[in-house]
């Protein structure tokens, strides 16, 4: 069925089909919406789970820690401060292989407050072993969603599902949403691989020697690398259910192209307009959209574009020092290729600021003009000093 | 497909070994350990009881149990619960947290209970032995050197000048204290052990001549039955009456029609010293031989005042016997009240019932007036104290006082009715033990000087401490010889002694106990809550007066129990399980009724041992036995 | 004696527990009043030690270490699944020290409470951060030395009231318990859990490696506060009905501080002044208990 829904919705949406028995919330915005949907769903009997309504955002992952644990599957959402609380818990989750899922709407860290989208909030959580899929649209929203959980519940690692805020959790698209019929056939019950359990008394996570601390973290490593493999096959499963494949990055035009553009998230769609009416004029241009973050696709980045020319990032986040986070892992990704491709980072949108068609193109024409990069990250868009 | 995947395994910090392949007990330093201790009761009782033990069986309702542990130590728990004068309590350490342990009142009602239920005692007793002892004297110290005997392996003949055996257990006390049923009860006993009693058999110096061919040796122990004279002018003349005598004659007219708990006075009963003379039916006719001239009827017609001279027990038994048989009493003692050697509470139930007490008078001279009998009394002061605590008493100048009564009664100490009874100075072949003397020389009977013949106090509890002495000193002296007999009774002290164990002679479990004798300080009164002790029921005193009726009441189990629970069991595991209650280390196991250290995980806190209430664990260095 | 303190243990011998470590007597009492049907959520504490390294466990049920701050928002999670899974005979049990309570783990506490979670809460106090070292928490009584408040920094702040603050949450059940008082102990624990909603249990676990006592004194110590009302024993129920369980005799808490080193430093002054303390708290709580001052 398609409905015009806010990307929001589409999470919710996703969450209900997935069938999710224990939620947690503290709200935050832009994250609001998500989880005053799912308290409707939960009220009306919708979605058949435990809302809980915690106190805080770290309470939110710890609860969520507790119920997985349990034997249950659990979803939760939050966005920039609430993320950043969450931090220590992120690496509990993934350290203790728990499939869990939460929707992160890329939100401004403050000072000052900023509610509008940025990317640094979820990419400085990069660390934490969790699986990180950007979405462009309301579509890929709901069906990374409904993904997440079977790819985290296959490798035992948690997914965060990035959505930009506003442009994408407020804006209302046309979204196709499964039937339950369809999403079970996807998705089937949760069907752990350990639990608590009375009947077989254990612990869990108590303190763990130098002798096995590697060997365990090790494990951790491989079933991220592993991740990468089984997104692909299972939105090979996915696709002949729904008939749609996102795959760990999209690329456009990029076989004959000098110049790529990469991108994430909603600027990618801004990008597909620019480097259309570019084709248009001739110009010898490519898109590269990446979905999949963590594990980081290296690759097959290597192989997509390892023989462009030049390569522009553009970052809607910054690592302080360091330029913007895409571009110093592609340039990590590609740096033993030989030959490689320039890479230009630029620094663009953070704050919500709008990163419009002729951003882009500026961006292009820079790169274009340019023989070698003039820095780490290059920041667009800047005001003239007052 | 990834290795990880390719195994389906994940591995993650999930626990499922149990810790106890952690030998902690490695951090040990210190080692707690179940070791059973001495209470200051048991050390305290001249018999030795495990009074601990007999409290903690009775608290359980383990009354044949506990009465057997008595028996152990003491054949007359039906006497002793009534006439002990109980030092176990004085020395009880419940007195310094509320108040001491009622240990006498529950003797007695395990001596009750046994006689009700008629229990059937069993022993640990030694294989027969071919040596055989003959007892002079059927008193306590007698039987219980010949109980013990027995329990040892020898057999015993005992022989008593008197018609019944039980010595002043039968003719000295009265029956209000020690009812004649009650110390049948214990006497039965002897029988049933095959100890042969042969009463109406006086002794003299020819028996030794002839037991020397029959017996290996002769325990001496026919006790202090002769008055001693007040030493004053007109004593004779007056015709003063020996306590002794006079408590034997009431004890001797319950013979007439067969005893009973009730003392019944029949009119003209009596009877002489010389008791071995008395059947049973001759008793009221041969009564009129009664040293004093009371005179005919005397008995029934006790009215008028008595003076009893004296301050012990046996002046206290008279004057209240004086009440009973419808008269009056005062007991003329020399120093105080609180100086008297009589107990405390008889002195206290003595006034309760009319005695009257003159304190401080000596008597000077007695003479007669028509019916009366003029006593003057030199009157006393206190002029100083002596190292027993009592007042050293001096004339007050020539100040006297005079009492006019109808008979005097003396109550002034005794002696042995026999010079040669008096035991055997110190010599190379005579050895002076705590409360009996053994004399033996080469080839010859060895004679044992026991009960009040050797012991400096004059008691039940220290005649049947005597018994036992005698007894475990012989068996040592016939089996290993004289330098045996000392370390044999070291061996078998209770705590610092002199009380002995016979169960620890016997290789009995007390044997294990250490001799440290658990002070207050050692208890962990947090453990206990306050409790009333029990109060002994009595007659009222209208209803004492009137009889020679036992004053005690019983007791009921539920209360005797109660009283039970009060006891510390100071130094004797009791199966509380404070200590496996407490165990950090879960490393207290029981095993039935036992308890045991995992040495492999004790850490040695020591909380166990600091929570046992009853300090029978110690804490030490070392890896000896748990 | 003691008939109604079950034989069945929870708690494995071979613990790394100090010697007479009060927390595992704690443990081992509790543990025998829930039962087998528990599981237990352990926020950082001495605790998280002791449970056992990988791949040893401690415990006969099952355990879940958790962040320090998280007991009681991990409390709600597994109990939420619990109930999803239809298991509603289980306990859910936080077992936090006192930093996991008093300090760190406070919010999450509270904020479990004031969802009125049904799980079980018990906070066992041995009155500083013992695991890592002795440092002050807001659970430190006046008065005591810790690694953080040396010398003559010793802590000049009253101990937090828990308990109170539990108490405001309009808690269904709030109680205290000492180790020294087993059967209180058990049978506090046992109404606990047949209570629904939040309950908690907040048990005196002294600490002989913290306090500076000998390992033997450990429970003694634990007695003595309460035998000196530093640490009475009583329970709310819903917030509003104390009953106070244990009415001590009155020691002077000179007592209890002259045992113990961490308060070596105190002048007969500072005993009045704590003494005056202790007084005026027993004093607030027996009129909150409606008994006579």
């Amino acid at each position: 069925m398609r409905r015009v829904i806010e990307g929001s919705h589409a999470v919710a949406e996703a969450v209900r089909l997935a069938r999710v028995q224990v939620t947690s919330a503290y709200p935050i915005t832009p994250q609001t919406h998500i989880v005053e949907i799912l308290s409707e769903y939960c009220e009306k009997g919708a979605l058949k789970a435990r809302f809980l309504r915690m106190e805080s955002e770290h309470s939110c992952l710890a609860a969520l820690i507790g119920a997985q644990l349990m034997g249950v599957r659990t979803f939760t959402a939050t966005s920039s401060q609430g993320l950043a609380y969450m931090h220590e818990l992120l690496h509990w989750a993934a350290g203790a292989r728990l499939p869990i899922v939460m929707a992160e709407v890329n939100r401004a860290l403050a000072p000052g407050w900023n509610i509008w989208t940025d990317q640094t909030d979820s990419l400085s959580q990069r660390d934490t072993g969790w699986i990180q899929l950007y979405c462009e649209d309301g579509q890929e929203v709901l069906d990374s969603t409904l993904l997440a959980f079977r790819l985290a519940e296959t490798v035992n690692l948690p997914v965060m599902v990035v959505l930009d805020a506003f442009y994408l959790s407020h804006t209302y698209e046309p979204v196709d949403i499964p039937t339950e019929e369809e999403a079970d056939r996807f998705l089937p019950p949760y069907a752990p691989r350990f639990r608590m359990d009375t009947a077989e008394p254990c612990s869990f996570g108590a303190l763990v020697p130098p002798g096995d601390y590697m060997e365990m973290r090790h494990d951790m490593a491989l079933a991220m690398e592993d991740a990468l493999m089984q997104l692909v096959e299972i939105e090979g499963e996915f696709t002949r259910i729904f008939g749609r494949r996102h795959g760990p990055i999209e690329a456009i035009d990029c076989n004959d192209a000098e110049i790529i553009l990469v991108t994430s998230g909603t600027i990618t769609s801004t990008a597909r307009l620019v480097v259309r009416t570019l084709r248009e004029r001739g110009e010898k241009i490519g898109l590269l959209k990446i979905r999949l973050f963590r594990p980081f696709p290296a690759a097959i980045l290597r192989e997509t574009i390892g023989r462009a020319k030049k390569v522009a990032v553009i970052d809607r986040n910054c690592s302080f020092g360091a330029g913007g986070i895409f571009a110093q892992e592609l340039r990590a990704a590609l740096c033993n290729l030989d030959p490689r491709p320039l890479i230009y980072g630029y620094i663009a949108g953070l704050g919500g600021r709008d990163v419009t068609p002729e951003v882009i193109e500026e961006i292009y024409r820079r790169t274009q003009s340019t023989d070698r990069p003039e820095a780490e990250g290059v920041w667009i868009g800047l005001r003239e000093a007052l | 497909m990834s290795e990880a995947a390719m195994q389906n395994r994940l591995f993650i910090p999930r626990s499922c070994l149990t810790t106890e392949g952690n030998k902690t007990g490695s951090w040990r330093f210190l080692r707690p350990r179940y070791e059973d201790k001495t209470a200051p009761c048991a050390a305290g009782c001249p018999a030795g009881e495990d009074i601990p033990k007999i409290e903690m069986l009775t608290a359980q309702g383990f009354f044949k149990e506990a009465w057997e542990t008595i028996l152990q130590e003491n054949p007359f728990p039906a006497v002793c619960g009534r006439v002990c004068f109980h030092p176990c309590e004085g020395s009880c350490n419940r007195g310094e947290y509320d108040d001491s342990v009622a240990v006498h009142t529950l003797e007695r009602f395990l001596s009750d209970t046994a006689a009700r239920y008629d229990f059937r005692p069993s022993f640990a007793r030694l294989p027969s032995r071919k040596e055989r002892i003959s007892v002079v004297g059927a008193g306590p110290a007698g039987l219980a050197a010949a109980w013990f005997l027995t329990l040892l392996g020898y057999s015993c003949d005992v022989f008593e000048a008197s018609p019944e055996a039980g010595g002043v257990l039968r003719w000295g006390i009265p029956a209000y204290r020690l009812p004649a049923d009650a110390l049948r009860q214990d006497l039965r006993r002897f029988e049933r052990e095959g100890i042969r009693i042969f009463t109406r058999r006086p002794m003299d110096r020819q028996f030794f001549a002839e037991a020397a061919g029959r017996y290996q040796a002769v325990i001496l122990a026919c006790g202090h039955g002769r008055g001693q004279s007040l030493s004053i002018p007109g004593e004779m003349e007056v015709g003063v009456i020996e306590g002794l005598d006079f408590l034997r004659m009431i004890r001797a007219s319950e013979m007439a029609v067969g005893g009973g708990t009730e003392a019944v006075i029949v009119n003209g009963a009596g009877c002489g010293r010389s008791m071995d003379t008395l059947g049973e039916g001759e008793a009221a006719a041969e009564g009129s031989e009664f040293p004093g001239k009371i005179g005919e009827g005397a008995l029934s017609s006790f009215d008028g005042l008595t003076a009893v001279i004296g301050g012990g027990n046996t002046a206290v038994d008279v004057a209240r016997s004086v009440i009973r048989l419808g008269g009056k009493a005062v007991i003329c003692y020399r120093r105080r009240r609180q100086d008297m050697p009589a107990f405390a509470d008889e002195v206290r139930m003595a006034l309760e019932e009319g005695v009257a007490l003159e304190e401080l008078v000596s008597p000077a001279t007695a003479g007669r007036d028509g019916e009366e009998i003029v006593l003057s009394l030199r009157q006393m002061i206190v002029a100083g104290m002596e190292g027993s605590g009592r007042a050293r008493v001096i004339p007050d100048g020539d100040k006297m006082k005079e009492v006019r009564v109808r008979r005097v009664i003396r109550a002034t100490g005794a002696g042995p009715e026999e010079s040669w009874m008096l035991p055997a100075v110190e010599g190379t072949k005579v050895l002076a033990l705590s409360h009996c003397r053994l004399v033996s020389g080469e080839g010859k009977l060895v004679v044992v000087y026991a009960g009040d013949l050797a012991n400096a106090t004059k008691s039940v509890a220290h005649a049947i401490a005597s018994g036992k002495e005698a007894a475990i000193a012989l068996n040592a002296l016939l089996r290993e010889g004289s330098e045996a007999v000392i370390p044999r009774l070291q061996a078998c002290a209770v705590g610092d002694g002199p009380a002995l164990s016979m169960e620890v002679c016997l290789g009995g479990e007390r044997r294990l106990r250490s001799r440290h004798i658990v002070s207050y300080t050692e208890i962990n009164t947090d453990h206990f809550g306050f409790a009333p002790r029990i109060t002994q029921p009595r007659l009222l005193v209208e209803e004492r007066v009137r009889s020679f009726a036992e004053i005690d009441l019983k007791i009921s189990a539920g209360l005797a129990m109660k009283e039970a629970e009060r006891c510390f069991n100071c130094g004797l595991c009791n199966g509380c399980d404070k200590c496996w209650l407490y165990c950090p280390d879960v490393a207290v196991i029981r095993e039935g009724e036992a308890r045991r250290i995992h040495y492999d995980y004790c850490k040695g806190c020591g909380i166990c041992v600091v929570e046992c209430p009853r300090n029978a664990m110690s804490l030490g260095e070392g890896e000896g036995e748990g | 004696m003691d008939a109604e303190i079950t034989e069945r243990e929870y708690m494995h011998s071979g613990h790394v527990g100090c010697p007479g470590c009060g927390a595992t007597i704690a443990m081992r009492f509790f543990l025998k009043a829930m039962g087998e049907k528990t599981v237990l959520v352990l926020p950082a504490c001495c605790w998280s030690i002791i449970a056992g390294s990988y791949p040893q466990s401690t415990l006969k049920i099952p355990v879940i270490h958790a962040a320090f701050e998280t007991g009681g928002a991990t409390a709600s999670g597994v109990r939420a699944a619990l109930d999803m899974l239809g298991d509603t005979e289980t306990t859910v049990v936080t077992w936090a020290g006192d930093g996991g309570t008093f300090d760190i783990g406070f919010q999450s506490l509270s904020g479990a409470v004031e969802r009125n979670e049904d799980f079980l809460y018990v906070c066992y106090d041995n009155e500083a951060y013992m695991n890592t070292g002795i440092q002050r928490s807001s659970s430190t009584p006046y008065g005591a030395w810790t690694t953080t408040t040396p010398g003559r920094e010793w802590k000049k702040m009253r101990k937090k009231n828990i308990v109170e603050a539990l108490v405001a949450h309009r808690i269904p059940y709030a109680a205290t318990a000492s180790i020294a008082f087993p059967e209180d102990l058990l049978r506090k624990a046992e109404k606990a859990k047949g209570i629904k909603g939040s309950r908690f249990l907040h048990i005196y676990a002294s600490c002989p490696t913290g306090w500076r006592i000998p390992s033997e004194m450990s429970v003694k110590i634990a007695r003595m506060a309460v035998q000196t009302n530093i640490f009475p024993l009583y329970e709310v129920e819903d917030g509003l009905r104390y009953t106070i369980n244990h009415k001590p005799r009155g020691y002077l808490v000179r007592e209890y501080f002259r045992h113990q080193g961490r308060f070596q430093h105190l002048t007969d002054r500072d005993l009045d002044e704590i003494q005056k303390m202790v007084n005026e708290d027993w004093e607030l709580l027996l009129r909150k208990a409606g008994e006579r001052v």
